[in-house]
This record gives structure tokens, C-alpha cells and sequence, in this order.
């Protein structure tokens, strides 16, 4: 239990860690958010969307009580990032390889902190 | 055939439709506008969820045979009570206290007047004992003050005299949270009545308030035990020689759980109460089912003189009533030791607790009109009712109630749950799981937080106030200028009543 709690601290400062400078350059506009936003059609309000969502995952993250929710909502934001490599930008960059790891990692967390959401608690047994 | 919902044909559409619809998304976002991915990613989500409900999962039937539409079920039933309370049930019936009846506790308790309009919403057919008027009301100020002293029958050293008929009743720190102990102690004290500390061990949150004090011994004597939960007398001493500890309960049963030891769950014991009770954490904690020293009537009535001589403030009793000849047994053996209890609290099976077995709170002991009357009556025919108070305890929390039960042959009445919520417990029943919404029955500070010492303390003190103006005005109106002289005639019993039975049955057998 106690391990367990640790590993899924260590496993949620990694995502924060992702998380916080790919939401402020989104939310502040870098040229590279911008570029990828503007090929997938979304530019601005779509970058301002997912920074914000980015960052609220974050806030969720480090609440003791919220980290499930937090590592939710970044699966779906990840899930999403995936889409978007797949079917627009493509799998040639390095973002598209730290999704598919943010995407386990917060796997393992929603796993790990299941007890906090009881719909995904009952998932398993 | 009527139309109905098949909920088995809707879930296997949605089952269906939730991946179907993940897909369509896809395309959607793909082919019109990335935005359409938002709905593609839920939807995703909500198939693997559906995957891991319908054949992952080994647990739940329901989600196994329904999938994800099943889990609208747990959430309305999570929900269940809540929506009852407030939006189904009707004003006269939610157990164990009706909106009615709740409510009367809260209006007193913040001082709002609580007359009522157009009629009365309880029963008059042939359930419920009513009291009897007298065509000659007193005057108020003819009625002699009450008073009673415990003790006085024996010439204990420091006897204890009450001026109002109201005693908390017991409830530990330890079932109840801090906050609420404070405040229930801080009211006694403004209100002049004394509180019982229940069997939570050294009463240390009571004690600092400074109010008076019926030290409850509980089966497992926590605060004054040896390890093989037997009295240890010199902690009892030693507890006593504290001026607010008035008088000492011996805890035989209690109405909730007779017969049955009781149960503090191991999420409720905190290092503190650990300490106070003398008890490892951890662990739920099961007192016995009885005194270890109690095991036959010569024993029991043996451990009351033991304690009695132990100390010099008076010595009483509490129990439910199971068997009456066991009841009659007991005072007779009483009799024969010549010696008698100070009190006898009688608590009617209706009782609450912090937590028991739902067979227990359900179907054992008798209830408390009945058990009363059957208490005061073999007492009488003993020739010993002289010889000891009767208190009574259970669901009495309204001033007519009270009144049935002091008319009953009860010289004063012990009430929990009306304190409980006239602190402000709104009966969400979640006594055992340490997650009272309103802060009384928890050892979470954040829940507690919102239960202010100060405030409620207060609205203690205005209950008491609100009961005692009413019972003076009972009195007046039944005819009556002493509470001493209150007896069953002033009651109207319907034939169906357990009560009814219970003085029928208890008369033929004795006459
Ligand atoms: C939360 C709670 C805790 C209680 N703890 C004790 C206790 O420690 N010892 C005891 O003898 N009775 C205990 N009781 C029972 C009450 O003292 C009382 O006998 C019973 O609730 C009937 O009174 P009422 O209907 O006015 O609540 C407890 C009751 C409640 C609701």
C-alpha cells in the first residue's frame, strides 16, 4: 500500500513535469504550439483549450484526493495528442514518442490511485 | 402488454453504440474538423471502461450484464437516500425520527416558536398513547419546582440533586467527535443538566468544560480497567475525586444491542482515544457482552454493592429489558442483599448507537413504554420502588413523549438523540463510518469544522429551555403540582398499543 503510494507520487511528478512546460507554451503561444495547432485547424482557441486542460490536469494531479482525475483527464488529453499524430502531423517527432509514455504513465497512476473514482475502481474487481 | 423499459435491450443498444459512436467520431474528426476528436477521445475512453465493465470485471453482475448504463444504478442509488429524504418522504415517515418530530427538536433549539398550524399530523386511531387533560388546569406558578436526589435512600456522602428532568444520555467521546462533545458538555453546563459520559473512557473533553458528570462503566470499564477487563478500583478512585463526576452508570445493556457487547470501529480510534480508554489502535475494539465480574443476579447485584462501596457519590444502573421475571428475579435477589442500585436507567429497545449489528438494533429487547411500566411495575410489587429512581431513555425527545414516560413511573428522562440533533445531526444514519456530514459522530476535521463549541453549546441550553417550559405547562394542564405525583391514570392507552399488552400481560401473571 505504502510503496504503492509512493511509486504513484513519483509516477505523477513525471507527468506534472511534462505537463507544465507543453501547457505554457501553448498558453503563451510558442511558435511550435502554433505550428502544430494551425495544422490541425485549431488555432488559437483550440491551443488555449488544451493549454488549460494541461494545466488543470496538473493542479488535479498534485490534490491528494484528485489525482485520478487528474491522470484521467491527461489520458484523454493524450489520447488526443495521439489522434492527432496519427492522422495530421505525423510520427516523426519527439513528442509523439513522449505521448505514448505520458499516456502509460497516467495509465499506471489512474490504476494505481483507482480507489478515488469508484466507476473506475469497479472496472476491476 | 403495457409499455416498459427493457433496461437489458437499451444496454445492449448502448453497448453497441458507444464503440459505433467512437468510430463516427473518428471520421468526423478526421474528415471535418479536428474538434469533433474531443467526442472521438470520450468515446474512447468510454468503450475501454465498457470493455473492462461487460468482460473484465468479475464482481459486479450488474455492470457484467448491463455495462456502463449499470453504473447509472449505483449512482442513483448512491443517491437514494438523499432524494427520500428531500424530495419523496413524506413529513410523518422516515424512521427513526420523522421530519415532524426532527423538526420540533431544531425550532426549539434555535429558539423559534413551535406552534404548529391547522392540525396535528400524527395518529389518531388506535396507535398512539395520548395524555389524559384535566378539566381543572393550575396554575403554573402553584407547581412545585422539580427536584430530585439521587441517593438520598441509601445517605450516600455526596448525594446529587437535579433540578430538571433532563440528563444527556450517554454517548462516548469516541462515537461522537470532539467538537460535539464540547459542545454538548459546554451546553449541559448552560443549561443546568448533567451529561452522561458514555463508555468512552476518561472523560477528559467533558471534564474541561466543567460541567456535572455521570461517569459511565461499560462492559469493557474503559478508562478504569484492568487488562482482563475487570474494575480496577483505584482508577475509579482516582477518576472520582474530580468534583464534576456526580454520580456512576453501570452499563449492564443498552437498548440498541442488548445482549451484546459494544463495537467501536478501528477507523474511529485515534491515538488519543487509544490512550483515554486504555485499548491498542488498529483494531476494532469489541467490549463483552457483559461484566466480566456479572455472570448470575447474586453477582450482579454483588458488583453494584462493590462499586457502591468503592465510591461516595451515588451508583445506578442501565439496561434493556429482555425477560421480566429475570428483571423480577434480579430485584428480588436485590432484596435479599439489601442492595439497591441508586438509579435504574430502563433503555427501550429503540435506542440508538454509534454502531451495531442490525439484528441487534432491529429485533432484540423490548421497547421502552412497555419495558418502563414493567420496570416500575415489579419494583412497586417488591415493595422497592421507594428505594431508587427510575430513569427511562428512547426516542423520548419531545416534551410529550417525556411526559408518557414520566407518567410511566420515570422520575426523570435520559435523552441521546435528541441532543444529537439538536446539535444540529440531520440523520444521515452514517454514525459507524467516521464521515458524518454534519461534524458529530466524526473524528475527520474537515467534517467537524463546521460544528462550532459556541454555537451549538447554545442550542443545547434553548432545547432544554424549550423542554422545560413545555413540561411546567403539561403539568398545568394535566391537573398536576407535582411531578411526583404523575402516574399512568393521566394516560389515554389504546387497546392495540405494546403497551396495552404489556400491562394486561404483566397484571394477570402477578395477580
Ligand atoms: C452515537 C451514540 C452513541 C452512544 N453511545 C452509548 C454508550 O457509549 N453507552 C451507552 O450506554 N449508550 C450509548 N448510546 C445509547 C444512548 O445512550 C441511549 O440509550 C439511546 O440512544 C436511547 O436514547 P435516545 O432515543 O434518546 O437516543 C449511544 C447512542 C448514540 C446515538
Amino acid at each position: 500500500m505504502k510503496t504503492q503510494h509512493i511509486i504513484s507520487w513519483i509516477l505523477q511528478l513525471v507527468i506534472i513535469a511534462v505537463l507544465i512546460p507543453s501547457a505554457y507554451m501553448k498558453l503563451t503561444g510558442a511558435p511550435d504550439s502554433v505550428s502544430i495547432f494551425t495544422q490541425l485547424g485549431m488555432e488559437p482557441y483550440g491551443r488555449y483549450i488544451i493549454g488549460f486542460l494541461e494545466a488543470s490536469a496538473c493542479l488535479l494531479l498534485v490534490t491528494p484526493n484528485s489525482a485520478a482525475h487528474g491522470s484521467l483527464l491527461t489520458i484523454c488529453i493524450m489520447l488526443g495528442a495521439a489522434l492527432a499524430h496519427l492522422t495530421k502531423i505525423g510520427f516523426n517527432s519527439s513528442s509523439c514518442f513522449s505521448c505514448l509514455v505520458i499516456l502509460i504513465i497516467s495509465a499506471i497512476v489512474t490504476y494505481l490511485r483507482r480507489m478515488q473514482i469508484k466507476s473506475i475502481a469497479r472496472m476491476l474487481n | 402488454m403495457a409499455a416498459s423499459v427493457d433496461l437489458h435491450k437499451i444496454s445492449r443498444f448502448a453497448n453497441i453504440a458507444i464503440p459505433l459512436l467512437a468510430v463516427i467520431f473518428f471520421f468526423g474528426g478526421h474528415f471535418i474538423h479536428f474538434y469533433i476528436h474531443f467526442l472521438t477521445v470520450v468515446f474512447i475512453i468510454l468503450t475501454v471502461i465498457n470493455i473492462f465493465y461487460l468482460h473484465i470485471q468479475k464482481k459486479h453482475t450488474i455492470l457484467r450484464n448491463f455495462g456502463i448504463l449499470g453504473q447509472a444504478r449505483y449512482m442513483l442509488e448512491s443517491i437514494g437516500p438523499e432524494m427520500r429524504q428531500y424530495l419523496f418522504a413524506s413529513d410523518t415517515e422516515e424512521r427513526p425520527f420523522n421530519r415532524v418530530e426532527r423538526s420540533e427538536i431544531y425550532r426549539k433549539s434555535k429558539g423559534i416558536d413551535s406552534a404548529s398550524s391547522f392540525g396535528s399530523q400524527m395518529d389518531f386511531d388506535n396507535s398512539e398513547v395520548k395524555i389524559r387533560h384535566s378539566m381543572y388546569p393550575v396554575d403554573k406558578q402553584d407547581i412545585k419546582p422539580f427536584s430530585l436526589t439521587f441517593g438520598e435512600e441509601r445517605g450516600v456522602k455526596e448525594t446529587y440533586t437535579i433540578t430538571k428532568p433532563y440528563l444527556i444520555s450517554a454517548m462516548s467521546y469516541g462515537a461522537l467527535g470532539k467538537n460535539a462533545i464540547q459542545a454538548l458538555a459546554r451546553g449541559a453546563r448552560l443549561a443546568g443538566i448533567p451529561m452522561n459520559t458514555g463508555e468512552g473512557g476518561i472523560p477528559k473533553y467533558h471534564m474541561e468544560e466543567g460541567g456535572e458528570l455521570v461517569f459511565q462503566i461499560g462492559t469493557a470499564k474503559f478508562g478504569v480497567r484492568n487488562d482482563d477487563s475487570s474494575l480496577n478500583q483505584e482508577k475509579l478512585i482516582k477518576l472520582c475525586t474530580d468534583p464534576s463526576i456526580k454520580m456512576i452508570e453501570i452499563k449492564l445493556s443498552q437498548g440498541a444491542k442488548p445482549g451484546k457487547g459494544g463495537l467501536l470501529p478501528k477507523e474511529k480510534i485515534t491515538e488519543e482515544i487509544s490512550k483515554l480508554r486504555g485499548v491498542p489502535q488498529g483494531e476494532d475494539v469489541i467490549s463483552p457482552a457483559h461484566h466480566i465480574e456479572c455472570t448470575s443476579k447474586q453477582t450482579t447485584v454483588a458488583f453494584i454493592k462493590h462499586v457502591q462501596d468503592t465510591v461516595d457519590i451515588p451508583v445506578g444502573i442501565k439496561l434493556c429489558m429482555g425477560k421480566t421475571s429475570e428483571f423480577r428475579d434480579m430485584v428480588k435477589e436485590m432484596k435479599n442483599q439489601q442492595v439497591y442500585p441508586d438509579f435504574i436507567a430502563i433503555d427501550g429497545a429503540e435506542g440508538g448507537t454509534g454502531a451495531a449489528p442490525k439484528a441487534f438494533m432491529d429485533g432484540y429487547g423490548m421497547p421502552l413504554y412497555a419495558s418502563l411500566f414493567a420496570a416500575n411495575q415489579i419494583l412497586t410489587e417488591q415493595g422497592v420502588r421507594d428505594k431508587l429512581k427510575l430513569l427511562a431513555s428512547g426516542k423520548l425527545i419531545n416534551s410529550s413523549k417525556q411526559f408518557v414516560a414520566l407518567a410511566l413511573g420515570a422520575d426523570a428522562i435520559y435523552n441521546a438523540r435528541g441532543f444529537m440533533l439538536s446539535l444540529g445531526c440531520i440523520q444521515a444514519m452514517l454514525c459507524g463510518n467516521n464521515t458524518c456530514p454534519v461534524g458529530i459522530t466524526t473524528h475527520d476535521p474537515a467534517l467537524q469544522k463546521g460544528l462550532i463549541v459556541e454555537q451549538k453549546a447554545q442550542r443545547i441550553a434553548n432545547y432544554v429551555k424549550g423542554l422545560e417550559y413545555d413540561f411546567y405547562e403539561m403539568l398545568a394542564a394535566s391537573g398536576i403540582r407535582d411531578a411526583k405525583d404523575l402516574n399512568i391514570e393521566q394516560l389515554y392507552i389504546p387497546n392495540d398499543t405494546a403497551l396495552a399488552d404489556q400491562i394486561t400481560t404483566l397484571l394477570s401473571t402477578t395477580k
